[in-house]
Formats: C-alpha cells, structure tokens, sequence
C-alpha cells in the first residue's frame, strides 16, 4: 500500500470567521497593553502591581515581612503563565466546540 | 487582592477560612446537584474556572495610575455558574495562583476566597438579578456586574487588611488608606471588567440563551447533551 493511500482527507478552514475575529480581539488587547505600557515607559512609570504596593504597605503597618508562597525570580513568572494559559487554552478549547457551536440546523 | 503569606495573623486567616467555608460546602453541594441536571455544567464549569484563572492572573498596565493591577472574572462566572459554584472555583483558582504562579499565599487563600470569589461574586450576581427583574438590557446588567464585583472584591481586601492592622488608628480611616492603593489603578480596570462582562453575556446570550440562568430564549441542546438523547433514543 502507497503512503497516503486510504487517507480520507478533510478540508479544515484554517482563517474561519472564528479565528479571524479571536485574532482581531488579541490584537487589539495587545495594542492596548503596549500602548500603555509604552506611554508609562516614557513617563518613567514604574508599572508596579496594586497587589505588590498594598501587600508592602500592610507589612510596613504590621511590622512583618510578607512573602508571596513561592517568588519566582524574572523571567520564570513568564514561564510559568505561559504553561498555565497554554493547558488552559487546551481545556478552553478542548470544550469550546462541544458547547458553543452553532447547530447546522 | 492577592495578599500574601505572614501579613494576617493565624486567629485573622483562621477565620477568614471559617467563614470561606460557610459558602464553599454548599458550593460543593450545588454542583453536584447541577451536574445530575445538566450535562453541560461540568465542562461549562472546568472553562468558567479556567478563565477566571487567567483573567485573575492577567496584571494590566494602566498609564493613569503608573501601575498594574488584575480583573477578577468572579462576577462574570457567578451569573454564569452560580455564586456558590463561583466560591468553589476560586478557592481552586486561587490554591494554583498561589503555589505556581507567586500570587498570594496559602494561608490567605481563605481571605482572598472571600474578597474575590464570595463578595466579589455575590455582589456581582445581585447586580445581574436585580438590574434583570427591572427588565434592564443585558449589557447593562452585565456591565454594572462586572464594575460592582470588581471594585468590590477590592474593597472587601482592603477591610480584611485593616481589620488585623488597623492598631490605634480608626477601621475606617485605615481600611480607605488601604483601598486608595488599590483604587485608583482598579477603576479604570472595574469600567474594562464591565465591558468585558456585559461582551461575554451579550454573545453567550447570542449563542447559548439556555446557559443564562434569567435569560429566556430558545433551547439550544448542547453537542454533548444532542449525543446523549440520540444514544438515549437508541
């Protein structure tokens, strides 16, 4: 048997209506962030969390030193989200069809 | 909202777990109760708890302000899933938060349970219920959901804060102190929640009515519920 050989082929809209609109929404979140985050840049913003801030005041009103459960130096907290929202995307994704899809009828 | 290990005191964090248990076991209870009812709601309920995960970890730079802070997405899950489900969620949210991520701690996982997933939550719902028996528009209703459970849930942070820390200084003044560095940053990230609320419902709305609690429309069987009636019938 040649390969490819009884291979039912299925066309797969690769840039649906779907897509499409989801790439229109992450494209204009990510301006967004950067457009922020280059105006705060230029204003020597120092972008900072709230959490972060309130967490240091509250330890300065206690008199004790706060700790997050684990501190992820640099670039290991972009690791980390990174396999977080990849899973998530897959179990978002993984259900998506099954409950949003359009009926044919 | 994510306060971190050694700010509270244990008999502070003790309690705020007591009470978060209060709303999570009858949490535990509901869905199991919706899941016997419906097909759908435990893969419904996996997503709602994955996006709040993400939107609840998502910091967001706001020039106004100079900082960055988090939506919570908990308004926006309690009209979807139900309040006490979204206790349940948050809890479990906010445990991964804790030990993969660096935000927050373990011992707080009760008081920021609380803030975000019960009050946070909770108020957003009573929006969405109230402003719905007023026959109010959908994005209105979502949208005042979203920016009430927001500014909420901080608030509700910055009183568990100042009722451990407050010391000689009123509850009141110290509890503002601590909300004014959540504040200004969160307004403008509360109106984004509010959008981003009323969006979601107004195309669940679009798409899936029946997934609404409160919300008529025609039923649409979902593709797993189609495939259990056919397996049913056959």
């Amino acid at each position: 048997m040649k390969a490819g050989e009884n291979v039912v082929q299925v066309n797969t809209p690769w840039f649906d209506p779907f897509t499409r609109w989801m790439l229109i929404i992450m494209f204009v979140l990510l301006a967004l962030i950067f457009g922020a985050a280059k105006y705060m840049d230029m204003h020597q913003m120092q972008g900072g969390g709230t959490d972060d801030a309130v967490n240091a005041m509250a330890s300065s009103a206690a008199h004790v030193q706060s700790h997050p459960f684990i501190n992820l130096p640099g670039d290991a907290q972009v690791g980390a989200f990174s396999v977080a929202n990849f899973f998530v995307g897959m179990i978002v994704g993984h259900s998506w069809k099954k409950l949003f899809e359009k009926d044919e009828e | 909202m994510h306060i971190e290990d050694g700010i509270l005191p244990p008999q502070a964090w003790g309690m705020w777990y007591g009470i978060t248990a209060l709303f999570v076991y009858p949490g535990l209870r509901e869905i199991k109760r919706r899941v016997k009812e419906n097909l759908s709601y435990k893969p419904f309920l996996s997503m709602v708890a994955v996006a709040v995960f993400v939107i609840s970890s998502m910091h967001l730079p706001v020039p106004v302000t100079g900082s960055c802070s988090h939506p919570c997405g908990t308004p926006l899950a309690a009209i979807i899933v139900g309040p006490l489900a979204t206790a349940v969620i948050s809890l479990i949210v906010l445990f991964f938060q804790a030990i993969f991520l660096g935000h927050g701690g373990i011992t707080t996982i009760g008081a920021n349970d609380f803030s975000m997933g019960i009050v946070g939550g909770i108020s957003g719902y009573l929006c969405w219920k109230l402003l719905r028996r007023f026959n109010s528009p959908l994005w209105l209703a979502g949208g005042v959901a979203g920016f009430v459970g927001d500014v909420m849930t901080y608030l509700t942070s910055a009183f568990e804060l100042a009722l451990s820390l407050h010391g000689h200084i009123p509850l009141v003044r110290q509890w503002m102190i601590f909300f004014a560095g959540y504040g200004p940053t969160q307004f403008p990230l509360a109106i984004a929640e509010a959008v981003f609320t009323a969006v979601v419902l107004q195309v669940m709305y679009n798409r899936r009515p029946d997934l609404l609690p409160g919300v008529t429309g025609r039923k649409r069987f979902s593709k797993i519920e189609r495939i259990d009636m056919e397996e049913q019938q056959s």
